[in-house]
């Protein structure tokens, strides 16, 4: 069942156009993460769907009820909505009890039910702070638990973690997920960060040009991107050429079977290898290839490496794990795996 | 999205142009507010007009207008320059050095400000009578309007990157070397703008060239207007507009493009007072003697008339009149400063939440009043109703507290924009989905936030009013009398003994609400730095 629906939206700024036609429907108690580079237009979506701003065509919808379209308009502070911008946003001068209970009626503000989310954010017994005596880790979560607290229909939120430091930033995610989870709560999530989007999300809809280009689950999106350019903005991603003939495409790295949902006529094709796709071996069968940079990241490498049959041809990038250390010119042999997705090439 | 699709929503979009939401009501209230601020030029011009073009054509180009041309001009320029040099070293003293007492000077030396600049004049003038012309005005506008230089420049030195002073320091530039270029350069926007509040004050004082007989573009307005000449109080102040807005031209092509940024996060980093050494001693005389002069002169003169003088003409007949004059000034002050306020806040949130252009637009209608002297506003607005509009509105306080609304919208405008930038708009948002509507936002967050700020708005304008002469003498209705005009009429009755009471009043309502705004914008500075 979905509950939030957006169809044939369209926004401009004055001459400049920013959403030409986004449809999409989001299936009730998942998670959903708008992904697209910053200037495309996701937090414009997102405050469209709050109502904050009004689109110029197009319909939204929340559960059963329309909330914007040609004849409709809710007002934001009608449409059940839990917002959650970018810097958490809490009032600077009420305590963090006050906060969370800013959106409900009256007499529940000092009842259990403030109390009752902030345990639930792991925040019990910090209700008579204030927002500055708080870490920047707390702020995001108490900003939750205000959203949270007026038992919305859906949650949005703005970039959320972008102003958290690094090491705060996966502990808070995954305290995130775990507490929607929990409450069984319709999110929508910006960001412009895809590792962020593929780890925290059920499903990510890729936002390119003012319109949805994908939406699909974080596996689907990472192996199976409708085109080149979006396996590009995903991850890592060496773009092959290669002849495909009965499921087997011939490339480079040798011949890989082709993933099945990548229904194909034969010809020749793109071809999509991640950089883990591909092992170096010291020995034995593979593509011979010199090494030409090694970056190193801790928990894993990153590698460049030139096939010694085509040495004009385009680098090809290797993750791989382990600690040795590889010299640009050192010889190495490589291995790729299938299945591997494609697409037609022109 | 096939094309198809495309075009069908187009036509969609022009079926419904209500969809996209301006701040209509904002925008209209601005509008209607700004109209109001631009009444006073426009009545100027209708009166001109009504003069005839020939006549104040002859009275702006004789003998008289050089006259007052030079003496205004020469005033402004050397006090300015005055106020500049003063403003800037006092400032960088006490916010850059170790100067002993630093937290004390930097009280005592901006109280001043506080103190009417008709009420200095009379302190000097009326113990030693040397003490007028060219020479006293020079002296008594300097002591009392410097402060207007060192609050903003001291505001810019304590928020100013100490960053940019260690980079030259470490490119080889000498230590006043990187004073001019860098410290100076930092605080240059700062002190040019309060070299223009120094210029326009000078041009718009009254009361303090009066006492002190310096004859300047204000004093003849105000000397023709009660003679019953308008034709030429019109054409003085015509040449008095347009002397303003030169002024405030001259700060604008000053100041340049260029705009002081502050790179990095907004970490307070303080760089280390600079040691006086022995030179503190010489610092701290001259201190002493700054404070002495504008704060211990008019204060000590008002005391030893009120203690000192002839005794009081009419026994206890000045007490009632001392209250009830207190009474009429806090009622007209607080109104008006209630009125600018209201006022100010849809503009202010236009600025601060809204398009640029709407912002630019705006910010020249408060030009408009900034350029035009209080004595014109009032001369504008009650020739204007008592010839054109049938006498409506004439001689009553409604009329006064108009003009001062009109005249302090400027200052209000100030306060409440920074206060509004402290109610950022993502909060608003925040709480509308948390279920609120506008009104209840307005209430629980936007005004909640805003608070302090319009305090000090309200505190500001009130401040100013109170400390109101010229434009309440034209105004004042008929039969009351405020702290400022009743102090004026013993005043120029040489009854010193009992104008210096009103004086004293004068100057304990107004350093009030100067030392909430002094902590206000004290605290701001620390917050945003």
């Amino acid at each position: 069942m979905r509950q939030l629906a957006v169809s044939g939206l369209y926004k401009a700024f004055g001459a400049h156009p920013v959403l030409t036609g986004v449809d999409l429907e989001v299936p009730a108690g998942s998670l959903t993460a708008i992904l697209g580079p910053s200037g495309s237009g996701k937090t414009t979506l997102l405050r469209l769907m709050a109502g904050f701003e009004r689109p110029d065509a197009g319909t939204i919808t929340i559960g059963d009820a329309v909330v914007d379209g040609p004849a409709e308009y809710v007002a934001p502070e009608r449409r059940r909505i839990g917002y959650v911008p970018q810097e958490g946003s809490l009032f600077p001068h009420l305590s963090v009890e006050a906060n969370v209970g800013f959106g409900l009626p009256a007499r529940q503000r000092r009842g259990g039910k403030v109390g009752a989310m902030l345990e639930a954010v792991g925040l019990g017994g910090f209700g008579r702070r204030y927002p500055h005596q708080l870490s920047g880790g707390q702020q995001q979560r108490v900003a939750l638990a205000r959203a949270l607290a007026i038992e919305p229909a859906l949650v949005l939120l703005d970039e959320p973690f972008a102003s958290l430091d690094a090491h705060l930033r996966a502990s808070v995610r995954a305290d995130v997920q775990e507490i929607f989870r929990r409450a069984g709560t319709t999110a929508v999530l910006v960001t412009h960060d895809q590792d962020e989007a593929l780890s925290i999300a059920d499903r990510v809809a890729a936002l390119r040009d003012g319109q949805i280009a994908q939406y699909a689950t974080p596996e689907d999106l990472y192996a199976r991107p409708v085109d080149a350019d979006l396996a590009t903005f995903i991850g890592d991603a060496n773009l092959l050429e290669g002849v495909l003939n009965a499921g087997a495409v011939k490339t480079i790295l040798g011949t890989l079977l082709l993933d099945e949902a990548a229904a194909l006529p034969d010809g020749q094709v793109t071809v999509l290898v991640r950089p883990e796709q591909i092992e170096l071996a010291s020995g034995g069968d593979g593509i011979p290839a010199k090494v030409t940079s090694y970056g190193y990241h801790g928990h894993d490498a990153v590698l460049r490496v030139q096939p010694e049959r085509d040495a004009d041809g385009p680098a090809i990038t290797v993750r791989i794990i382990g600690e040795q250390r590889l010299r640009p010119g050192s010889p190495v042999i490589l291995r790729a795996r299938g299945p591997v997705y494609a697409w037609p090439r022109d | 999205m096939a094309t198809g699709t495309l075009t069908e929503r187009h036509t969609e979009v022009r079926a419904i142009p209500a969809r996209t939401r301006r701040p209509a009501a904002l925008l209209a209230v601005s509008v209607l507010v700004a109209a109001v601020l631009a009444l006073p030029l426009v009545f100027l011009l209708i009166e001109a007009h009504g003069a005839g073009v020939s006549d104040v054509n002859h009275l702006v180009f004789r003998p008289l207008t050089g006259t007052l041309l030079w003496n205004t001009v020469r005033l402004t320029a050397v006090v300015t320059l005055a106020c500049a040099v003063i403003g800037t070293a006092a400032a960088w003293c006490v916010e850059r050095t170790d100067l002993p007492g630093r937290r004390a000077w930097a009280v005592l030396v901006v109280v001043p400000l506080a103190i009417p600049d008709f009420v200095v004049s009379f302190g000097w003038n009326s113990l030693w009578a040397w003490m007028h012309g060219f020479r006293g005005a020079v002296i008594v506008m300097t002591l009392a309007v410097y402060p207007l230089v060192y609050l903003p420049v001291a505001a810019s030195l304590r928020g100013a990157d100490p960053g940019q002073e260690e980079v030259a320091r470490s490119l080889g530039s000498s230590r006043l070397r990187t004073f001019v270029r860098i410290t100076l350069g930092q605080a240059k926007g700062a002190i040019l703008g309060g070299c223009l509040l120094v210029a326009l004050v000078l041009l718009a004082e009254y009361g303090a060239f009066e006492i002190l007989g310096y004859q300047t573009f204000t004093t003849e307005i105000f000397t023709e207007f009660n003679g019953y000449s308008f034709a030429a109080s019109c054409a003085l102040s015509l040449v008095l507009v347009v002397l303003s807005l030169l002024v405030l031209a001259g700060e604008g092509l000053l100041r340049g493009r260029g705009r002081v940024s502050r790179s990095g996060p907004m970490t307070q980093r303080i760089s280390p007072p600079l040691q006086l050494g022995w030179t503190r001693w010489p610092v701290l005389a001259l201190f002493t003697a700054l404070a002495g002069l504008a704060l211990g002169v008019p204060v000590a003169s008002a005391v030893y008339w009120m203690v000192d003088g002839q005794p009081p003409l009419l026994a206890g007949g000045a007490n009632v009149s001392l209250l009830d004059a207190a009474g009429h000034t806090a009622l007209y002050g607080g109104t008006a400063a209630a009125l600018a306020t209201v006022m100010a806040f849809p503009v202010a949130m236009l600025a601060i939440r809204h398009g640029s252009r709407m912002r630019h637009f705006l910010e020249r209608s408060t030009y408009l009043v900034l350029g035009m002297p209080g004595v014109v506003i009032a001369f504008a607005l009650s020739y204007f109703t008592e010839r054109y509009a049938a006498g409506f509105g004439y001689g009553t306080s409604a009329l006064l507290i108009a003009c001062y609304a009109i005249m302090f919208f400027p200052l209000a405008l100030v306060g409440v924009k920074a206060s509004l930038a402290r109610a950022p708009a993502s909060l608003d948002e925040v709480a509308r989905s948390l279920g609120q509507n506008r009104l209840a936002v307005l209430c629980r967050v936007t005004l909640r936030l805003a608070g302090p700020g319009l305090a000090a708005a309200f505190c500001l304008v009130f401040l100013s009013a109170v400390t109101e002469l010229t434009a309440t003498l034209l105004l004042i209705p008929t039969g009351t009398q405020t702290l400022a005009t009743q102090f004026w009429s013993y005043e120029t009755n040489l009854s010193y003994s009992q104008a210096a009471p009103f004086a004293l009043v004068m100057i304990v309502v107004a350093a009030v609400p100067s030392y909430v705004l002094g902590r206000f914008f004290d605290r701001s500075a620390h917050a945003q730095g």
